[in-house]
């Protein structure tokens, strides 16, 4: 039973990065209807700056996400103006190879400046561990987790009481309305990819610690933030919430019993499974 | 005016005329070629033909956007390899037996697949080649794992004791391709002129319309798949057979899902000869970026010097660097050509002269409610997800269709 319980509370942990992944992939498809394939890439960029700001800067990984953020910020809201905005009334499938472009281009780009060898941001803290009630838990894990909750209440309060929050819920729930009401939509989901890419890129950053650094490593996540977004609906933030616990943990304990090369296997039939039983997600809302 | 088209109508023998011409002189390219990069070069993109032929069928005319193609390349090619390493199975048998196992794939995985629609259906395409590759990384026992598979040498080919070629050189290579890149021409061809072509764009420009007039858009769009995918996975065991080696990420990776798409939209969606130009054009720019033919090029050009650091860099970073080109062709293509760059010319000639009989058989062909001619529906701004209908009212003058929708 120990194994189950250690896996099950490092999935918990893991969960809550997945958790940020998926919510910046469901506010730009909440707010743009546009399925983002570069968001995996957005991690990894943001992966690579907080490699860099700790061996040129040194600054702490979990502190750098302060330097992190509004840089993804300002990077994502560059895409959006210039690129994604075009592409809008297009074909979805038209913006979905947009994206995966976006997505070759920018990995392609840091191959090219900073080769595809494997880098590894080691801290004094990497590998210690805490022990929690019989269960050993490594700590930048739990301190990744303390900070993705905050961020969460954070950008709950935010959606939920600012003027631009709910703006941005408007913009999601009814584009012509929201034009209507006199918000200015473009400049709504400039801030929404804004906002999504700086929830990957802290993903990436709080990740970075622990996880190998190369410029390949964003098409996993990108095909996990939909598997999280799609389990817990596109669109609804709480449901990527939910959905990113639900894959860490499934991942975790799928990868104790099954060996770690089948745990992506687990996921992707889980994916599967989801999409043809439940399109809409566990808190999607149900079309009719 | 697609020179198929023309001929097609049997007015025009001139691009009749070109298309032989064009065959004769690439059945003629290996008696006088000698290089062997050069045959090279060609095998890849007749490869590439095939595969943007064959995803066009189901991307292209029937507008499902696989971007897991990788799936059905990757079952051909292995099936093809592992029958050669194990069973000693020649690859002229191994291709045959890697399409059908591709075609019995395409039709459980179509089953379940083409339940979604638009950006979900694109979604699962993409987790199934994934759980493809996965698998393939687990399944030592018969796939090598991450290893892959390599094979040193091919049995020579004998018909009744001559023999007709050992594989030694890269010449009955380029046939082969040249071969199955033209069939694969002349099906996508006659698809699209017979009824089933019909079908399949009548589901790609509105489904629900397609669904009322009595097309069973599960069907077609199966059918659409599985010709798709024996093509697919025809290339995957030339790739293999040609290549000798197979792992994993090369032949059942999300790039190569993407390379295959890409193939396809940037000569053109849904024309037969877009994935011919989108190989053409492809082919040569990512393999001079890997070959490191473009440094070479800036060095002797003297805009770079070989000794300097931006030169090193350049010879040491540019070939791993060769996907780069399709990022940044997908994006112009989408932003400024989302017709593909077949499309884009064509528009232009439309434009200049608005007199050439080439537009009136435009016009008449977009008068049907179904595009006969290479026009990719661009109409339909909202998304065709899962749950919701396409409500809002199509600008394009279809008569009114029975209300089915709800």
């Amino acid at each position: 039973m120990a194994i189950f319980e250690q896996a099950l509370v490092s999935g918990i942990l893991i969960g809550g990065v997945y958790a940020l992944i998926g919510i910046g992939l469901t506010i730009i498809f909440g707010v743009m209807r546009v399925i983002n394939f570069a968001h995996g890439d957005l991690l990894m960029v943001g992966m690579y700056l907080t490699y860099y700001i700790f061996t040129i800067l040194h600054i702490d990984p979990f502190l750098s996400i302060a330097i992190t953020i509004p840089l993804m910020f300002l990077f994502g809201a560059f895409l959006q103006k210039f690129f994604i905005n075009r592409v809008l009334n297009a074909l979805p499938q038209n913006q979905i190879l947009l994206t995966i472009g976006l997505g070759l281009i920018m990995s392609n780009t840091v191959m090219l400046a900073f080769t595809s060898d494997y880098k590894i941001l080691t801290t004094k803290y990497s590998s210690s561990s805490v022990t929690i009630l019989g269960i050993s838990i490594s700590s930048p894990l739990v301190i990744s987790f303390a900070i993705t909750v905050a961020i969460s209440l954070a950008l709950t309060w935010f959606l939920r009481e600012t003027n631009t929050g709910q703006a941005i819920r408007a913009t999601a729930q009814d584009r012509e309305a929201a034009t209507l009401m006199g918000i200015n939509v473009k400049r709504m989901s400039i801030i929404a990819f804004g906002l999504g890419s700086a929830l990957a890129g802290t993903a990436g950053a709080l990740i970075a610690p622990t996880y190998y650094i190369f410029p390949q490593v964003g098409s996993i996540f990108t095909l996990k933030a939909f598997v999280i977004t799609v389990l817990g609906g596109l669109g609804s933030v709480s449901g990527a919430m939910i959905g990113g616990v639900l894959i860490g943990v499934a991942e975790s304990v799928g990868g104790a019993y099954l060996g770690s090369g089948w745990k992506e296997v687990i996921t992707f039939v889980l994916f599967l499974l989801v999409l043809l039983l439940k399109p809409s997600g566990l808190r999607g809302k149900s079309q009719t | 005016m697609t020179p198929a088209a023309d001929a097609g109508k049997g007015t025009h023998y001139v691009p009749l005329a070109l298309i032989t011409l064009s065959i004769g002189v690439l059945l003629m390219v290996p008696l006088f070629v000698e290089s062997t990069y050069l045959l090279h070069m060609m095998i890849l993109i007749f490869i590439n033909v095939i595969i943007g032929s064959a995803w066009n069928i189901l991307g292209g005319y029937t507008g499902q956007y696989s971007v897991g193609h990788a799936a059905y390349f990757g079952v051909g090619a292995y099936t093809t390899m592992i029958l050669l390493q194990y069973r000693q199975i020649a690859p002229w048998y191994g291709i045959w037996a890697g399409a059908v196992v591709a075609l019995m794939t395409a039709l459980i995985i179509g089953s379940i697949c083409f339940r979604l629609r638009g950006s979900y259906f694109v979604l699962a395409s993409i987790a199934v080649a994934e759980i493809f590759r996965v698998s393939a990384l687990n399944l030592k026992a018969i796939t090598n794992g991450a290893e892959g598979i390599l094979i040193t040498e091919i049995p020579p080919l004998t018909i009744g004791g001559t023999l007709i070629t050992d594989w030694e050189s890269k010449i009955p290579f380029y046939y082969t391709g040249l071969i199955f890149a033209l069939v694969s021409i002349t099906v996508s061809w006659l698809v699209l002129r017979s009824k089933l072509g019909y079908c399949f764009q009548a589901i790609r420009e509105d489904q629900d319309a397609a669904h009322s007039l009595g097309i069973n858009p599960t069907l077609y769009k199966n059918a659409a798949l599985a010709i798709s995918a024996i093509f697919t996975a025809l290339a995957g065991g030339l790739y293999g057979a040609y290549v000798g080696f197979i792992d994993p990420s090369t032949v059942l990776g999300l790039e190569k899902s993407i390379q295959i798409v890409v193939v396809c939209i940037i000569g053109g969606v849904g024309t037969i000869f877009g994935p011919v130009l989108g190989a053409a054009l492809l082919v040569p720019l990512s393999e001079a970026l890997r070959s490191n033919v473009i440094t070479d090029l800036l060095i002797k050009a003297g805009l770079v010097r070989a000794e300097s650091p931006v030169g090193v860099f350049l010879k040491e970073n540019l070939a791993h660097a060769h996907v780069l080109i399709y990022g940044i062709l997908v994006v112009i293509v989408i932003l400024f050509m989302p017709e593909g760059v077949l499309g884009f010319f064509r528009k232009m000639a439309t434009r200049r002269g608005s007199r050439g009989s080439g537009v009136g058989g435009r016009r008449k062909g977009k008068d049907l409610a179904v595009t006969s001619d290479s026009e990719p529906s661009t109409h339909d701004p909202k998304p065709a997800t899962l749950d919701s209908h396409p409500a809002t009212p199509n600008s394009d003058p279809r008569p009114p269709t029975p209300d089915s929708r709800g």
